[in-house]
């Protein structure tokens, strides 16, 4: 097969169309898996994604204008009902671009419970394990080495040593990481593997043929089949669309990220939604995060983003992890304003800050579509039971801190005392009435809105992400985890959306 | 009658707090107004005040310059809602007065010590709502804050200097803005042996933030 190509904003003059096997909606983790396994299945892909590639040139280190650049609402995307930040790239690469490359697969109880809860037959760990595994042997998935912890993650292991709870380094899609802690903005060593420097080039070198700065806004169909997908190229950064394009398809695979794509079904005459589940179920992971103060240097601008972990919680419902950020996003959780703020602040290079997500199967939204936009609104709400999950999560991770030395935790919730100096202070933590309001949260993993289900008339798709309605339309992004998966999503996604592809490649 | 005067009163009286007795522009801003300017500015110095553990302060850090530059790259509508957000910081004094003398003039007229009061008031108010704004706009504060090089250096925060390698992506992706014919790179400069060595602390620091550049 001849190499492909990739076509950027400045390329585009004119109105154009395509004819293709398979086009692949958006070139995220779900997206590029399935368009690198389709065309090594030797058929011919065209590969959409709304957001350009970036180069190392292209990267703002500064946190804001880093967010304004690859993130969808200038990253300051919210929820309504419990208000909570909610992050998804719109770039080349998808979330890969800025997300820390931690990489987990999902525990096997919670997918025997997917299995059990959801008519599914063939989705057990053992039943995914080969493609966990071909995704991590292409992106070199592993732990993240000693060297490279920095004390930031190796006080976290400290901590759970101490109070023998079980914690381990990070496995991540990372060749020849340097520490530099800026996953966030864009890795400049050029270590991460996100999907445009490794799935998409390879999916290139096999002949994809990758449109980047083209919006899909609508999926041809002919009522019984999907014919294709139309939509405007679409400048970096502001939107501003201007050509029209046009893919004919023998088959499509929307992969735009779980609050996308039910917005580009909706928009599609109400498709694939037989079921009446386009776009309701949305979960996430909410997480919470909390500083610890310590009495010398931590230097945390050296180590992995996040390079520690501990899944000891996991059947209580939360993990917990390591964290780095910019520090102006990680401010943002801090309490205060004025002096105390400052002076707060100015405690950064001795503190470490970790973060735990919880499992919140109870706490459901849904995605809305807006009659002139793309853009997604969302609705969502945390359950008081799950408010107990968090504060419980922040509690563990002050016991972790004052094992490994802190002299102070500030956990940022309101209603309580700023700082805690003991354990015993911080038990206020679980003991004091605490709502979803109080909370500091954010939730960048989110899924469920397409989800899968044995039964067509409870799920969008079945467990090989094929539309229970169209027989040629597909989706593999985390919009078809039937629940939360309980560990970051990425692995779990690409390992779906690897499966996706031989099913796919099969059917054709 | 009376009723119309009133009317008119209130008017002038609106127009006179919204739009007058601004100081001018020291140099032309993208996106911000004079009036927002004046109040990004005096919140900056009660939110980062001088003195305390960081020698930089607030208006050290120039944030309204900053902060132009972000919603100059920002869509529409999250400008749209800064707007809104610095209207209302602005004015909600006159029904969340600040403390002591004439605390009732628009928020960038305040004394520091009571701008420092108000913005506490927002940030423990029993309101949510209040709490809401207040975080809204430290954090966009708090961007422009670590934006200053200064601040991330005196905090031993700031980003190190990093070579990136050349690789098969930078065969096939421009910079934004460009075409792909601008490629300039060919196989032949693909990095065959990366620098994979720690960065310690204490590394070279990146050029724009290093000691040299301020
Ligand atoms: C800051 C951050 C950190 C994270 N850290 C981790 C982590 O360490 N580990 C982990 O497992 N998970 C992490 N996540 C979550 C993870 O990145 C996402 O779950 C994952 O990227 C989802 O993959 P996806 O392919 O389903 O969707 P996405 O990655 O969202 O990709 C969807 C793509 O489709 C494009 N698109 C959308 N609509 C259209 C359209 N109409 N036309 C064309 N293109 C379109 C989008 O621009 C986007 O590029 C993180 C997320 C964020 C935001
Ligand atoms: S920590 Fe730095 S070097 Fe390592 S993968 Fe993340 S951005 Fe790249």
């Amino acid at each position: 097969m001849s190499a492909g190509s990739v076509r950027v904003y400045a390329d585009y003059e004119c109105d154009f169309s395509e004819d293709v096997d398979v086009v692949v909606v958006g070139s995220g983790p779900a997206g590029a898996v399935t368009a690198k396994e389709l065309t090594d299945a030797g058929l011919r892909v065209a590969l959409i994604e709304e957001g350009p590639p970036f180069t190392p040139q292209d990267f703002e280190i500064d946190g804001a204008i880093s967010m304004a650049r690859t993130m969808r609402e200038g990253g300051l995307r919210m929820t309504q009902g419990t208000v909570m930040p909610t992050m998804q790239g719109i770039a080349l690469g998808g979330g890969s671009l800025v997300n820390s490359a931690i990489c987990n697969k999902a525990p096997d109880f919670v997918l025997d419970d997917w299995c059990e809860k959801f008519d599914l037959e063939n989705t057990t760990l053992a039943d995914l394990d080969p493609h966990y595994d071909a995704v991590g042997e292409f992106l070199g998935i592993a732990p993240t080495p000693e060297k490279v912890q920095g004390r930031r993650n190796l006080l976290f292991k400290q901590g759970c040593d101490a109070l023998g709870y079980s914690s381990e380094p990070v496995l991540r899609n990372v060749k020849g990481c340097r520490g530099s802690g800026e996953c966030f903005t864009g890795c400049r060593t050029r270590a991460k593997q996100s999907m445009d420097v490794s799935y998409v080039p390879a999916a290139i070198r096999r002949g994809a043929l990758v449109l980047t700065s083209a919006r899909v806004e609508s999926i041809l169909n002919d009522g019984s089949k999907a014919t294709g997908v139309a939509g405007r190229v679409v400048a970096p950064f502001t939107g501003r669309a201007s050509h029209r394009f046009r893919i004919n398809a023998r088959a499509v695979v929307l992969a735009a990220g779980c609050m996308a794509t039910p917005v580009l079904l909706e928009k599609s005459g109400k498709l694939a939604n037989r079921s009446g589940q386009v776009g309701e179920n949305l979960q996430f992971h909410p997480g919470v995060a909390i500083m610890g103060v310590f009495p010398e240097d931590v230097h945390p601008a050296f180590g992995a983003t996040q390079g520690y972990q501990s899944k000891n919680f996991l059947r209580d419902g939360y993990k917990l992890e390591t964290l780095w950020a910019p520090p102006s996003v990680l401010a943002v959780r801090l309490p205060g304003s004025g002096m105390a703020f400052k002076n707060r602040l100015a405690d950064f290079a001795r503190s470490a800050i970790w973060d735990a997500i919880a499992t919140c199967n109870r706490s459901l939204g849904r995605v809305r579509t807006r009659s002139r936009s793309m853009t997604p609104s969302l609705v969502w709400r945390l359950h008081p039971e799950d408010v107990r999950i968090l504060t419980r999560a922040l509690w563990t991770l002050s016991e972790i801190f004052f094992a490994a030395g802190a002299k102070s935790v500030v956990s940022g919730v309101n209603g309580i005392p700023d700082e805690f100096f003991s354990l015993d202070e911080a038990r206020m933590l679980t003991e004091h009435p605490l709502r979803d309001r109080d909370l500091v949260l954010g939730g960048n993993h989110a899924f469920c809105t397409t989800r899968m289900h044995g039964n067509p008339a409870r799920g969008v798709v079945d467990e090989y992400g094929r539309c229970h309605d169209l027989r040629n339309l597909y989706i593999t992004d985390t919009g078809i985890f039937p629940q939360c998966p309980s560990v970051n999503p990425m692995w779990t996604a690409m390992a779906l959306a690897h499966r996706s592809a031989a099913h796919i490649s099969a059917e054709l | 009658m009376v009723l119309w005067l009133i009317v008119c009163a209130l008017a002038a009286w609106l127009l006179i707090r919204i739009g007058f007795g601004y100081p001018p522009l020291a140099h032309g801003y993208q996106v911000l107004r004079r009036n927002e300017v004046a109040l990004l500015a005096s919140v900056s110095e009660a939110m980062f005040p001088p003195g305390g553990h960081i020698p930089s302060s607030g208006l050290d850090a120039n944030l309204p310059d900053y902060i132009d530059r972000w919603m100059s790259v920002s869509s529409k509508q999250t400008r749209v809602l800064m707007h809104l957000l610095y209207f209302l910081i602005e004015h909600a004094t006159v029904i969340f007065p600040a403390p002591g003398r004439a605390g009732r003039r628009r928020f960038s007229a305040l004394d520091l010590d009571q701008r420092v009061a108000v913005l506490q008031g927002w940030g423990e108010s029993s309101l949510y709502l209040r709490r809401l704004v207040f975080v809204s706009l430290r954090s966009i504060l708090t961007m422009g804050y670590f934006a200053h090089p200064p601040v991330l250096r005196q905090l031993g925060v700031a980003p190190f200097a990093i070579e990136s390698p050349i690789c098969e992506a930078d065969l096939l992706y421009p910079r934004i803005g460009a075409r792909s014919t601008d490629i300039a790179y060919t196989a032949d400069d693909l990095t065959t042996v990366r620098d994979d060595a720690p960065l310690l602390p204490g590394s070279p620091l990146h050029p724009d933030f290093s000691e040299e550049q301020s």
